[in-house]
């Protein structure tokens, strides 16, 4: 499955993309496998936190830095630390 | 009456004896700010006494979150404590400092809520954290990651951004989405700035017009995050990309990304308040910044105001102040006209 993460708002507003395909990377096959976007609150509206859109294979949700956690926050900084 | 250049001898003195009560109370208020620990205790007495004007003085807490990413953390500094060593924790303390004084001196406001809420900040968030935000009780501010950011607590213009964020909150509250967000953005930058330029004692054709200027590390190729003077030109760099603010409506984004833009369309009506500022002239706090506070704090604004509905709003703070044919009125006026917000 594709992964694409984008990191975008931060005091700076610079904008963060990272990709990654799960067939080759088995690490994120096993972090997909546990996270549930449905399950996802919706972001705060907080000036400045970091805003984070995921789409793992069309499915898509959009979450605030302080909702992160878990298997999701994982998953972000593993595709991130792909970032172009 | 700013007291910075006054010795803190003179300054006690004034803040026993002076005749007039708003005098001594300011002078109090200047040694909290800027003087050791050992000044304001032998000032203890007095100061306890019900202030005779009414000035303010802040109240400020720094903590440490030791890296992890949970708040506030353990308290580091306390109002009146003195230095603890840790550069950043200082730093942030001083910036609260200046930044309390911005806008009592420029407005008369006490502190964030303008009831001398307790301004708390912490430091040293997260693991190399790149940012710094307002979480809607308290100021965070991240170490940096040392290779493409530095200290976040290092520009004053950052902590004066972040608690105009909680002013803003305080007052009218603007919906951080779309072009109010946009807004909320821009009056962060306004006054984090204007607060800077105090402290430098600029002029507006004195001042850099930058936001964040010493936040990126050396070899970035970069002056700073934004320029509120030249929106878009504040860097270009491999690792960063580019500076993609707009700095007119020619050239607004439309983007569900950053709650709608916030982020990147607030060069526009930053940039509107540079020219009006520079057409102005002198301390931009004094008239184009309190048409902005105006407009900001009196209560009239509606929380999803958009570019045009602010635009008329400070013309008629500007209107009210100053007189419809003012200089003041016609260089706001002017200024929206510049970044195509009004014809």
């Amino acid at each position: 499955m594709k992964v694409t993460v984008v990191r975008s708002g931060g005091f700076a507003g610079i904008r963060r993309r990272g990709e990654a395909d799960s067939a080759s990377d088995p690490m994120l096959a096993r972090l997909v496998g546990r996270v549930d976007l449905g399950s996802v609150p919706p972001p705060g509206r907080i000036p400045d936190q970091f805003v984070y859109d995921i789409d793992i294979d069309g499915r898509r949700t959009t979450v605030g830095e302080a909702q992160l956690n878990g298997p999701l926050r994982e998953l972000v900084h593993h595709v991130l630390g792909h970032a172009e | 009456m700013r007291c910075h250049i006054v010795p803190p001898h003179m300054l006690e003195r004034i803040a026993r004896n002076a005749d007039d009560p708003a005098l001594r109370a300011r002078a109090r208020r200047t040694l909290a700010l800027t003087s050791a620990h050992a000044t304001e205790r032998r000032l203890a007495a007095p100061a306890a006494a019900p202030a005779p004007s009414g000035a303010a003085v802040p109240n400020r807490m720094i903590a440490d979150a030791g890296h992890k990413e949970r708040l506030p953390g353990t308290t580091a500094r306390a109002e009146g404590a003195a230095a603890t060593g840790d550069t950043s924790c200082d730093q942030a303390y001083d910036w609260l400092g200046a930044t309390f004084e911005f806008y009592e001196t420029a407005y008369g406001r006490n502190s964030i809520d303008g009831a001398g809420l307790k301004m708390i900040s912490t430091v040293h968030y997260g693991e190399r954290y790149d940012n710094a935000f307002w979480n809607g009780e308290q100021m965070v501010y991240g170490d940096g990651d040392g290779t493409i950011f530095t200290d976040f607590t290092g520009p004053l213009d950052v902590t004066g951004h972040e608690l105009t964020h909680g002013v803003t909150q305080y007052t009218a509250n603007l919906d951080y989405s779309g072009q109010s967000g946009a807004l909320n953005e821009s009056l962060s930058d306004v006054f984090g700035s204007l607060i800077k330029q105090m402290h430098l004692g600029q002029t507006a054709d004195q001042a850099d017009w930058l936001i964040g200027q010493g936040l990126l590390a050396p070899g970035v190729n970069g002056v700073a995050l934004r320029s509120m003077k030249e929106p878009g030109t504040a860097y270009d760099d491999p690792q960063l990309g580019k500076d993609p603010q707009p700095a007119d409506m020619s050239g607004y984004v439309r983007t569900y990304e950053d709650n709608g833009g916030v982020h990147i369309n607030s060069g526009i009506p930053n940039r509107a308040f540079y020219l009006a500022a520079v057409a102005i002239g002198g301390h931009a706090w004094e008239k184009a910044g309190r048409v902005w506070y105006e407009t900001l704090t009196g209560g009239s604004l509606a929380s999803a105001v958009d570019f045009v509905g602010f635009a008329a709003a400070t013309v008629q703070t500007a209107t009210r102040l100053y007189g419809a044919d003012s200089a003041e009125t016609t260089a706001v006026a002017d200024a929206w006209k510049g970044v195509g917000v009004s014809q």
